[in-house]
């Protein structure tokens, strides 16, 4: 899953990947130290006995003589030479050399009967009879080299296998130590859309974080639970408690107004009374609906065609746009089933906007519609041709607390405020911009969901 | 026709009996619960119309009771608590309608008339208008048998109208009735006066459209003997 460009993994992913690697570094590193700590083992075993040998040797020459051995060499020392195993040599020295009287060890090429063979060769000098000679004992070390292949191959199968048993023992471990955090995960965060949803049933473990978590997350969502419930309650009261009285007032207001007693001029008064209440009952109506929104009263379990609605919403303003002589430019490049939505809630976000791209748009204007989808959401903009909104107020529009008046001191009024609490309570991105100084544009963009 | 108003607001029963008195309709009130059952049990109405938000009982189940014990009066529930919710359980518990606080009265007579077509089964569902005959059932005015080409709103302004005959109607309820629950605050109600000079021009163009009046400064009037 990736977040703005970021990798995220999951947390056993991970832990599974970080214990991978630092035992792939430690058994490598152990997988390459070992061939080089037998290699020491076994030429120390080796150079120990070539050592004795060469002393051995050596005693044998100073006792009976060189001729003795060079001629005696072959049978006397063991009958490995017909392998090209063991060898001794003595040949003459033309100088001293420098370390004279310590063995030098060395593995070298000896080539016996035009086969070469790697040996491990202890060489000293030593004079006899006045004369400087170097005597060289060797063994192969075929065999040695042979072991070594083979330890190597078997720690590497042994590690491999070392490895992938840990991997799985890993996996299984994690995935056991962290079912109850993904369980607070997926139950208790990832599948409440909303409060009323949350099943405060404690998670069964005992990791203590995991109990602390749970019992956090249960006690912040009392909380909001609480507070919704509160909210709603307060919501219900207040609606009680404004319209009560409005309602009063409007039908004695009716009363009146069909009372052929009254005079005529305190009938156009009442007029005027009925008017503003009903401005009143408006806003008041409106505040309520965005509240309601925000308490999360509507369902969104519905499916619908964008084009659908729009189309609905057109035809209703039918007369309206007609009668203002505006033509209605739509362009659908792709079709959008929008789910899960509230239809009545977005048959409303739609009808403002449209209603407000009518009422400020100029006579024998024009509005343009067109949806197409742009990478992972569905695009629709609204513009109009009407004088537009200044650059600076542009951010003020879908306020509710800081409503501005145009220059036409046309009230802009909460049509907007309802269209941002909508586009918020789906998802919806929502914005508005001037386009080249003539009418406005709005733009939503509705996020595709995958199914 | 028998009304029970149960509303504990008295100011607000006061002006519902106000007006349906006026319409001929013999209205009884009740501002509790209790009573509102009392008069049920002992009454037989033909209209109950019904505020959820009472004192002492919750009006849903006194609507449950009154249909269990087979009342057939028909139910308009009437609320201001504004939850969503009361509207689908009202209709569910069988109520014939629902209102929602502030409404106006000459809506709660149209919806009244509108109940009372439904349940005795009206055919004729025609309006003569002096010349003129609306056909209800397939939204469509003619004038000697020739229709006339309506659109949506006008056919809803002279219908209204017509329902509240020789009766001003004021632009705001004019306006309100047409684009009902509309959440745009400061709806320009002139779009009315557009509509009702379209309205009457169609209908002067085959008769006299005169039995439309503007009442000066207030709004308008259809006239009928």
């Amino acid at each position: 899953m990736t977040f703005e460009g970021k990798i995220e993994l999951k947390l056993q992913v991970k832990l599974i990947l970080y214990n991978t690697i630092s035992k792939a570094i430690i058994i490598l590193g152990i997988g390459a130290l070992l061939p080089l700590l037998i290699q020491k083992v076994v030429y120390n075993h080796i150079d120990k006995r070539l050592t004795a040998r060469l002393e051995k040797t050596l005693l044998m020459v100073q006792k009976g003589g060189l001729n003795e051995i060079t001629l005696d060499q072959d049978c006397s020392f063991d009958n490995y030479n017909i392998f090209k195993e063991e060898f001794v040599s003595i040949s003459p020295l033309p100088r001293l050399p420098e370390d004279f009287g310590k063995i030098r060890i060395e593995n070298s090429e000896r080539s016996i009967e035009n086969e070469s063979v790697r040996h491990r060769v202890l060489s000293k000098a030593f004079i006899y009879d006045n004369q400087l000679y170097e005597i060289a004992i060797g063994e192969g070390l075929s065999a040695v080299d042979q072991l070594n292949l083979t330890i190597k191959k078997f720690t590497l199968l042994l590690l491999l296998a070392v490895v992938l048993i840990s991997i799985f023992l890993d996996l299984s471990f994690a995935r056991l130590l962290l079912r109850p955090f993904n369980k607070i995960v997926n139950e208790k965060l990832r599948d409440v859309q909303h409060p009323a949803s949350f099943d405060p049933k404690p998670i069964i473990t005992n990791t203590y974080e995991f109990t602390h978590l749970d019992k956090s997350i249960n006690e912040m969502m009392r909380q909001i639970r609480e507070t919704f419930e509160m909210e709603r309650a307060f919501i219900m009261n207040v609606s009680h408690e404004l319209l009560t009285p409005v309602s009063i007032l409007k039908n004695r207001i009716e009363n009146l107004i069909s009372d052929p007693s009254l005079p005529h001029e305190v009938a156009v008064k009442m007029v005027e009374s009925q008017k503003t209440l009903s401005r009143l009952t408006k806003v008041v109506k409106a505040l309520l609906y965005i509240s309601k929104i925000e308490n999360e009263q509507f369902l969104k379990n519905e499916s619908v065609l964008i084009e659908t609605v729009m189309q609905e919403v057109l035809e209703e303003l039918d007369e309206l746009i007609h009668s203002k002589g505006i033509t209605v430019v739509s362009e659908w490049k792709d079709q959008f089933i929008f789910t899960p939505c509230n239809k009545s809630l977005l048959y409303t976000l739609l009808y403002n906007i449209i209603t407000n791209a009518i009422k400020y748009n100029e006579t024998d204007g024009k509005i343009f519609i067109t949806g197409q989808k742009i990478e992972k959401s569905f695009v629709l903009k609204v513009r109009d041709t009407g004088p537009g909104i200044a650059d600076d107020q542009i951010p003020f529009i879908f306020d509710r607390f800081k409503r501005f008046r145009p220059a036409d001191d046309k009230s802009y009024g909460l049509g907007l405020p309802i269209v941002k609490t909508i586009a918020a309570f789906h998802g919806i991105n929502i914005k508005a911009e001037n386009e080249n100084a003539k009418g406005i544009t709005f733009i939503l963009q509705f996020p595709i969901i995958p199914s | 026709m028998n009304v029970l108003i149960v509303e504990d607001e008295r100011q607000l029963s006061h002006e519902v009996e106000i007006f349906l008195s006026k319409q001929g309709y013999h209205c009884d009130v009740a501002f509790t619960g209790k009573s509102a059952s009392e008069k049920i049990y002992v009454n037989s109405y033909d209209f109950i119309l019904l505020d959820i938000g009472l004192p002492d009982y919750s009006g849903f189940q006194l609507l449950k009771e009154a249909k269990e014990s087979g009342k057939d009066a028909a139910f308009i529930v009437l609320t201001a608590r504004g939850s969503i919710d009361d509207r689908i359980t009202g209709l569910d518990l069988g109520a014939d309608d629902y209102l929602a606080k502030p409404f106006s009265l000459l809506e709660l007579q149209a919806r009244m008339q509108a109940i009372l077509r439904r349940k005795h089964g009206l055919k004729n569902n025609t309006i003569q208008i002096h010349d003129f005959l609306m056909d209800i059932q397939n939204r469509t005015v003619y004038y000697q048998k020739n229709a006339i080409n309506l659109t949506k709103k006008e056919f809803d302004i002279l219908h209204y109208m017509a329902l509240h005959k020789n009766r001003v109607i004021t632009r705001v309820q004019l306006t309100e009735h047409i684009w009902g629950d509309v959440l745009e605050e400061d709806y320009e109600s002139n779009y009315i006066d557009v509509h009702m000079k379209n309205l009457r021009k169609k209908l002067s163009t085959s008769g006299n459209a005169d039995f439309i009046e503007t009442v000066r400064g207030i709004g308008y009037r259809l006239n009928m003997n």
